[in-house]
């Protein structure tokens, strides 16, 4: 297509009619600033071409001016396949339609209203429009490729008849004749199968495996349970059996055993019945032996009893002898024993000598001690009567003295000070008036009222305040005033400052500090001699008081007397204690010394007497014990011979003991020996077989229950019928195995169909785009350079990224810069217009691109343009005329200039 | 004396090669059974001999063995059972049903022993477990007997090729042991040994109704009658099973092969009663695309069961016209890649799956020009 010219009115913002044209079958440019209509042009041939005229809707109501009852119009002048035709369109009020075609040098009428919209699509090869609604890009035919509206120049998609379109044009068939029906229905069955990703489609249109599938893992989960419920049931068939065969085991081993326990059992009595005889035979044995023994005794006793007698006899005979003569010895040490004490006692009666004394050598150390103290406590108690004495004047002397103290003092002389400030400030504020008359005058003065002679040449003082009036006889009367000032506070200051020091002065007599301060220093001194005085006393006295020491002094002084009156002679000369002590204890040693020597002399003789008397007495107890012995013995004797047997006759009998003795060892020996040859204790052998005989019965006992809650549990699982349930799920199982194989070929099919499809359509593809890369490749590179490498389109030649050479995998085009991106969109449209433009020139319109292009690489642009102008007319429509002037051959519109 | 010998009803057994009509297997299993009793009452039998696997497993639903027992106790003479490998006597066993008990006509065997009754003596050899090496018959000794002796057996007649003995049965058996006849169980084909004489004195059954595809001479009991002890017993066939297993097998190798096939299936009666598996391995030619859809809907609509596996069947490597009718472009070219791998690869599966597209290329090729 080649367009010549294009008129529009009442389109937007175009109210007056424009008109553009002739176009340059090369390169145009139609240019004006922002908001003029060119977007508005560029609609207006879309709306010629591609819409039905009386189509309807907020659409196309959109393109009547605002505020405005005008119906948009549009004319296009155009050459499709060498003919040229004229399409006149008025949409919304008095919609119209008028297709004319160039015949004889004038444009005739083709078709009107709907038919001129059909025919102008047949010419074109646009799409069916849809109904009434406006056309969408997919509708525009081959102007899906060639022409961008603003803002659209990428190409995300083209429909399937433009597709279709450049394949035709590239002179390949994808899909053959009724391959887009084809393709559809295989479609339509991959996608009951799988997602466009190839996956198993899931939830609600999933493919039917899953569901088997799923039933399959739920079966097969169901099966391992039955099959489990089965193995149980024949393993407790099992162990019922086994139960059986043991219980069967257990009771043929306890039928054994109770065999056994039966012979053991006979065995043991017999042992019992040997040993029981075995004690018997013993017993008997021993009551033999006893027997024997016992006459043995009996014979051994008679002599020994005989034998002792006559040792005792004996014995009693020489301790007649011996107590005798120890009778004798024990008189004579008696009496050397009494001696030797009357010798200790009257040595003894010295010690009372000694105590007497003792007694005087403490009396006289008392005495002494005492007279010590009694001097001392007597010059104790003078010279506190001394201290006393001064003390007592000292305190006169100061209760006497009236002295203020410190604090009193410093309040003084503040009052003082506050005096004299008092009276300065007085003096300050007072009118001071000084009369020194020549001749004698008498001066009166009005405050205070009094009067006063002042004779010649003397000077009279006057003060007062606020003024000072006198009045001077024969003169008259002076007044004399100041600056106004507060004298009367003053004066009540010092009046206050004298009441306060008259108060705390009275006491003393003095005002005078000094005065007043020396009062206070002869008051300390004395203070300090009062307090050395007490410190005197109380040192004296040491805790005491005068009237405590005082009876202590008497009562020393009585001690004294006391001690003279029994001892006159210390009066003249008293004791020396010392040598008193000395003699004393020179004669206690003596004294002593003939006490022990006494002492001993009649311990020795009184032990010797306890010795005598000790043996004479034992000799006596040995005598006594003899003869009870002797006693004994014949009543000993007596008892063993009371039978009246003679010894002779006990032998006899003897001789016969030891017989039967012997007689009844062999039967005892006789009865062991058959006892031994039973082996161990059978008793013993009975109850380890009762033992075992009892665990035996438990084992079976036990097998028995195991055996009836087995048999308990087989019946249960008997009942359940686990193998029919088991059964029922295999073939359930093997059902949806062979469902599932029969779904899987079907699936595993339908993939392999649509992948073999699939894999020869990118072959076809690949076979078809490739000029349009290597085209859009070439351009690319010239515009960018071989950075970006070979540009990929898709089956649907729309661009899919760049493949740069040195990467190993393509870059998609969001990967690209902006500018690059358009610069990519661009050369794919012109590319795929240079494809299209084999056969006839086309028509591309580029509605406000490349605004992301740098000058350099629009300059490349402009010149790629210039080529492509060759085979195709380009529209440019653009706010930035200036961008454009390089292109060197095109025809420039200002579409504002047209307005 | 003339008794029914019959074996392995095989009751509960699993049927999973018949898909949703498993059960119905089943449940035509009893019906079978209460043919069996009907035709010893038909046949004048005096008693029935079971020898084995009366049920598939000792787990069975009860209610089967209920319903087992019942059928039995329905016939009026006794009925004589030896339990088998299937359902040998163990505890929870089958035989521990109260309905046993119940059934007074009924004996089930427990002990290797002889019984002897009015006209015969019986030698019963039950079995206790699955599997054992054991001659379950070596027990027996019937040749000093005066009456008919019969014996009741089930295991494996040694010759028969089934690797490790399982219950081995000399092929003599009955003539070694002095029976008058011994009824075999274990084997669901009828099948009987013959002695030099050309006398029959043993004789498995087989089972009373077929229980899979392709099991021969089945579907029966035996009717023997025997005059006196030594002669030789009578042996009789009567049909007891009603399931029609039907196994075809085609290869194709000529267009239009599959509507003979076609043909067969349409005639096959009866076909409510009738379960039929169908093999095509083959060729595949355009020509008999539509015969196999056919085939497919006849097994899927006439008969008891149905079921058809073409897997193994590949396209015709040439000859393929429709490919031919493709506009040149990406489906033809996926077409004759596929019959390529249809007809060449070496994975049987890669096959069937590439058969399986083209089938659908083909389908939806018809489509798209409807």
């Amino acid at each position: 297509m080649i367009l010549h010219s294009l008129s529009v009115a009442n389109w937007r913002s175009l109210l007056t009619s424009v008109e553009l044209g002739p176009f340059s079958e090369r390169l145009n440019v139609i240019h004006a600033p922002n908001g003029t209509g060119k977007s508005s042009l560029f609609e207006a041939m879309r709306r010629a071409l591609f819409d039905a005229h009386h189509v309807s809707g907020e659409e196309i109501e959109a393109v009547r001016p605002w505020g405005r009852s005008l119906a948009p119009q549009v004319k296009m002048e155009f050459t499709q396949s060498g003919v040229r035709y004229r399409v006149e369109k008025i949409f919304l009020d008095g919609a119209s339609a008028h297709l004319f075609r160039f015949e004889d040098g004038k444009f005739l009428p083709l078709a009107d209203s709907r038919n001129a919209d059909t025919k102008l699509r047949e010419i074109i090869a646009a799409s069916d429009a849809p109904g009434r609604g406006l056309s969408k890009h997919e509708h525009w035919g081959l102007a899906e490729v060639l022409w961008a509206p603003q803002g659209a120049l990428h190409l995300d998609s083209l429909s399937s008849s433009v597709t279709e379109n450049l394949r035709a044009a590239l002179g390949v068939q994808l899909t053959g004749e009724s391959g887009s029906r084809l393709e559809e229905l295989l479609e339509e069955r991959y996608q009951t199968y799988f997602t466009k990703g190839g996956k198993p489609r899931t939830g609600k249109q999933a493919a039917p495996i899953l569901a088997l599938e799923s039933e399959q893992e739920s079966t097969v989960a169901e099966r391992q349970q039955r099959l489990e419920h089965q193995q149980r049931f024949e393993e407790t068939s099992r162990a019922v059996e086994d139960a059986r065969q043991k219980r069967g085991q257990a009771r043929f081993e306890a039928d054994a055993i109770r065999e056994s326990v039966a012979q053991t059992s006979q065995q043991a009595e017999t042992y019992l019945r040997l040993q029981s005889e075995l004690e018997q035979k013993r017993l008997t044995e021993q009551a033999v032996k006893e027997r024997f023994d016992a006459i043995g005794k009996s014979l051994e006793l008679i002599g020994n009893v005989r034998e002792e007698i006559s040792q005792v006899q004996s014995k009693i005979q020489s301790g007649q002898t011996l107590v005798s003569e120890l009778a004798a010895e024990l008189q004579k040490t008696n009496d050397a024993a009494d001696a030797a004490r009357g010798k200790r006692d009257e040595t003894r009666r010295q010690r009372s000598s000694l105590d007497d004394r003792a007694a005087e050598v403490e009396d006289a150390s008392a005495f002494v001690d005492d007279s010590k103290a009694h001097q001392t406590l007597a010059a104790r108690l003078e010279k506190l009567k001394q201290f006393e004495a001064d003390l007592k004047k000292r305190k006169e002397q100061r209760a006497a003295l009236v002295a203020p103290d410190d604090k009193t003092i410093r309040e003084v002389r503040k009052c003082l000070a506050a005096h004299e400030v008092a009276e300065a400030a007085l003096r300050a504020s007072l009118i001071h008036l000084t009369v020194q008359p020549k001749k004698k005058a008498i001066i009166r003065s009005k405050s205070p009222d009094k009067s006063q002679t002042v004779t010649a040449g003397d000077k009279a003082k006057f003060s007062g305040s606020p003024d000072v009036r006198i009045e001077i006889e024969g003169f008259g009367t002076i007044y004399a005033s100041g600056p106004e000032g507060d004298a009367e506070a003053h004066q009540e200051a010092l009046q206050d400052a004298e009441k306060k020091l008259a108060k705390l002065t009275q006491p003393y007599g003095t005002q005078d500090p000094d005065r007043l301060q020396v009062l206070r220093e002869q008051a300390n001194g004395f203070d300090l001699t009062i307090e050395q005085l007490e410190s005197k006393v109380a040192e004296l006295l040491d805790d005491e008081s005068a009237d405590e020491l005082k009876p202590q002094l008497a009562e020393l002084d009585a001690r004294i007397q006391e001690r003279l009156g029994r001892f006159p002679a210390w009066k003249k000369q008293p004791p020396i204690v010392s040598d008193l002590r000395s003699a004393l204890e020179k004669q206690r040693k003596a004294i002593e010394t003939a006490i022990e020597t006494a002492e001993d002399a009649f311990d020795k003789a009184q032990s010797a007497a306890q010795a005598v008397q000790k043996r004479h007495g034992q000799a006596e107890a040995e005598l006594k014990n003899a003869r009870l012995n002797l006693d004994a013995a014949k009543v000993r004797l007596n008892d063993l011979t009371k039978d009246g047997q003679s010894d002779e006759t006990r032998a006899h009998d003897r001789q016969e003991a030891l017989m039967a003795w012997e007689a009844a060892k062999i039967k005892a020996k006789d009865c062991e020996t058959k006892l031994n040859e039973i082996p161990g204790d059978p008793q013993k052998t009975l109850q380890k077989l009762e033992r075992q005989l009892a665990a035996l019965e438990e084992v079976e006992a036990k097998a028995r229950d195991e055996e009836n809650q087995a048999e308990g549990r087989l019946q249960n699982l008997a009942a359940e019928g686990a193998y029919s349930k088991l059964v029922a799920c295999e073939e359930k199982l093997a059902d949806l195995n062979l469902r599932i194989r029969r779904e899987k070929l079907r699936m595993d099919a339908t993939k392999l169909l649509y992948d073999t499809v699939a894999t020869c359509k990118a072959a076809v593809v690949a076979a078809v785009a490739a000029p349009v890369e290597r085209t859009a490749t070439h351009m690319l590179g010239r515009i960018a350079g071989p950075r970006l490498g070979n540009v990929r389109l898709t089956e649907n030649f729309v661009p899919a990224g760049v493949r740069p050479e040195i990467a190993t995998e393509p870059v998609e085009l969001t990967n690209l810069s902006g500018g690059e991106q358009e610069q990519l969109f661009l050369i794919v449209r012109l590319a795929l217009g240079q494809v299209l433009a084999k056969e006839e020139r086309q028509l591309v319109v580029l509605d406000d691109v490349l605004n992301a292009t740098d000058t350099g690489r629009l300059a490349r642009v402009l010149t790629l343009l210039e080529e492509c102008a060759d085979r195709l007319q380009i529209v440019i429509l653009t706010c930035h005329p200036e961008r454009y002037r390089g292109l060197e051959a095109a025809t420039f519109f200002n579409l504002q200039e047209k307005l | 004396m003339k008794f029914l010998h019959t074996s392995d009803w095989q009751i509960g057994m699993k049927a999973d090669s018949v898909g949703r009509m498993a059960e119905r297997v089943r449940e035509e299993r009893l019906e079978a059974a209460r043919r069996v009793v009907q035709a010893a009452l038909d046949n004048g039998a005096e008693m029935i001999l079971l020898t084995g696997d009366v049920f598939e497993d000792n787990a069975v639903d009860r209610l089967l063995v209920r319903k087992t027992g019942e059928i039995l106790r329905a016939f009026p003479g006794p009925v004589y059972i030896i339990p088998g490998n299937h359902d040998p006597l163990v505890p929870g066993s089958v035989w521990e049903h109260s309905v046993w008990k119940e059934a007074a006509n009924i004996t089930i065997f427990s002990k290797s022993e002889s019984v002897e009754l009015a006209g015969c003596i019986l030698f019963p050899c039950p079995l206790h477990e699955k599997y054992s090496t054991k001659n379950p018959t070596s027990w027996i000794n019937a040749k000093d007997v005066t009456k008919p002796a019969i014996g009741l057996a089930h295991g494996n007649v040694e010759g028969i090729p089934n690797g490790e003995p399982d219950y081995p049965i000399p092929r003599d058996a009955a003539t070694r042991l002095g029976l008058d006849y011994l009824a075999l169980g274990h084997w669901h084909s009828f099948a009987r040994y013959d002695a030099d004489d050309g006398s029959c004195r043993m004789a498995y059954a087989g089972t009373h109704e077929t229980t899979k595809f392709g099991e021969r001479d089945s579907g029966n009991a035996v009717i023997v009658e025997i005059v006196q002890r030594g002669s030789p017993p009578k042996l009789t066939q009567v049909k007891t099973g009603r399931l029609n297993w039907c196994s075809l097998e085609r290869t194709v190798d000529q267009p239009q092969s599959l509507e003979a096939l076609v043909e067969e299936l349409g005639k096959l009666d009866p076909p409510d009663v009738s379960l039929v598996r169908v093999l095509i391995g083959g060729v595949l030619f355009p020509e008999d695309r539509h015969a196999l859809i056919r085939i497919e809907e006849l097994l899927a609509s006439r008969f008891l069961f149905g079921s058809l596996d073409s897997s193994s069947l590949i396209p015709a490597p040439d000859g393929e016209g429709w490919i031919e009718s493709l506009a040149s472009g990406s489906f033809r070219d996926a077409a004759v890649k596929l019959r390529s791998l249809a007809a060449q690869s070496a994975n049987p599966e890669e096959r069937a799956v590439a058969t399986q597209a083209l089938l659908q290329l083909f389908e939806l090729h018809e489509r798209s020009r409807a």
